[in-house]
């Protein structure tokens, strides 16, 4: 492994043109400044470790492929990301198409009871700490289904647009609005219902 | 409120509405008591969930992890190379097939031009351009024949065919 000075000090841009004259070392100093971010990006759509690492590595490798593709608009970072939340949505759509879909998953879609609930009145947020409140909102993101967990993380952590959103998931914007509301409805019965021993 | 409202409120909140539907949503919003719980609740949720995303870290040490990719990179370079050359070998031979064809030709010409050159001492040499080509000749002094045949030796054309013949008869 390189561990070169030059490389550790150079900012993205100077080590993305190296590594598009084919230096490796300057790619693998982007791995190792990126990895965290795009692995957790993975984890964050998929919930499954194993799936997560090989599906970042995967977003890597097509990155070096497609390094003359990068103009440079975005970020290197916010680019492999998209690269990697594309890889998510094709491995989400084949596993889609692999089951069943049963009438369960048609209610959730649509939203089922939580869309007419009532709104929860306090902040069930408002005292927790800031790991406690992380690890809240972490479970409760894997109590949702994978369509209404990537339009969220799409939306709120991502900050896409209603439209970027439904270009990246290949659906319409009124699905895109109807996801993200049940999403987030959902999302605020969870955290009020979620007891802190379900964290641990 | 119908599914329409709920969702127009949301839009609202996330800043996608036009100017004058989101003046309507206001308007709204100050005489519904319902609305304003629900956009609370909206609010809530968005706020609880900005900047909160749990720190995960690759569970695999920067060694480890980079050199599976790697190989993967080295692995699918090695599986692109062969397909590159094939295609310029294929493409290359289907270019040097009717020019090896045309400088047999020449050479022909160039024999039946010249009668005098026809002795025995005369023997055509032909140069091919490619690797991938072969030839074979066949010269008989008595009859003042040459044939030529030329072939793939790639094994794309091992049916045993001549991918081309020329013969000269004085």
């Amino acid at each position: 492994m390189k561990t070169d000075a030059s490389q550790s000090s150079a900012n993205d841009e100077q080590l993305v043109a190296a590594a598009r004259q084919g230096d490796m070392g300057a790619f693998e100093e982007l791995v190792a400044r990126h990895r965290d971010k795009i692995y957790a990006r993975a984890f964050s759509m998929m919930r499954n470790e194993d799936e997560a690492v090989d599906l970042s590595q995967e977003a890597w490798v097509k990155s070096w492929q497609r390094l003359n593709q990068f103009q440079g608009e975005s970020s290197f970072g916010t680019w492999v990301t998209r690269i990697v939340i594309n890889l998510c949505l094709d491995q989400l759509r084949k596993r889609k198409r692999q089951r069943t879909e049963s009438i369960e998953e048609m209610d959730e879609e649509s939203g089922g009871v939580e869309r007419q609930m009532p709104a929860v009145t306090v902040n069930p947020t408002e005292r927790l700490e800031r790991g406690e409140l992380r690890k809240k909102i972490d479970a409760a993101l894997g109590h949702l289904s994978h369509e209404h967990r990537t339009v969220l993380v799409l939306h709120e952590f991502e900050e896409m647009e209603y439209k970027e959103i439904a270009r990246t998931m290949e659906c319409s914007i009124g699905t895109v609005m109807s996801r993200l509301f049940y999403a987030r409805r959902k999302m605020a019965a969870l955290l009020a219902d979620l007891k802190t021993e379900e964290l641990r | 409120m119908n599914d329409e409202s709920q969702i127009k409120l949301q839009a609202y909140l996330d800043g996608e509405l036009p100017a004058g539907e989101a003046a309507e949503v206001r308007q709204w919003l100050a005489r519904d008591a319902e609305a304003r719980a629900l956009l609370a609740e909206l609010q809530n949720t968005n706020a609880a969930l900005a900047g909160h995303e749990a720190e995960v870290k690759l569970p695999e040490s920067r060694e480890f992890f980079w050199s599976k990719i790697e190989r993967e990179i080295g692995r699918q370079s090695a599986a692109e190379a062969p397909a590159r050359k094939s295609f310029w070998a294929r493409w290359g031979w289907r270019g040097l097939v009717p020019a090896g064809g045309f400088a047999a030709v020449c050479l022909l010409a160039l024999h039946l031009a010249n009668p005098g050159a026809a002795s025995a001492e005369f023997v055509p040499e032909l140069e091919l351009a490619s690797d991938d080509m072969g030839a074979y000749t066949y010269r008989n002094q008595e009859d003042g024949l040459t044939m030529i045949w030329l072939y793939d030796r790639t094994g794309e054309a091992k049916s045993g065919q001549p991918a081309l013949m020329a013969s000269s008869t004085p």
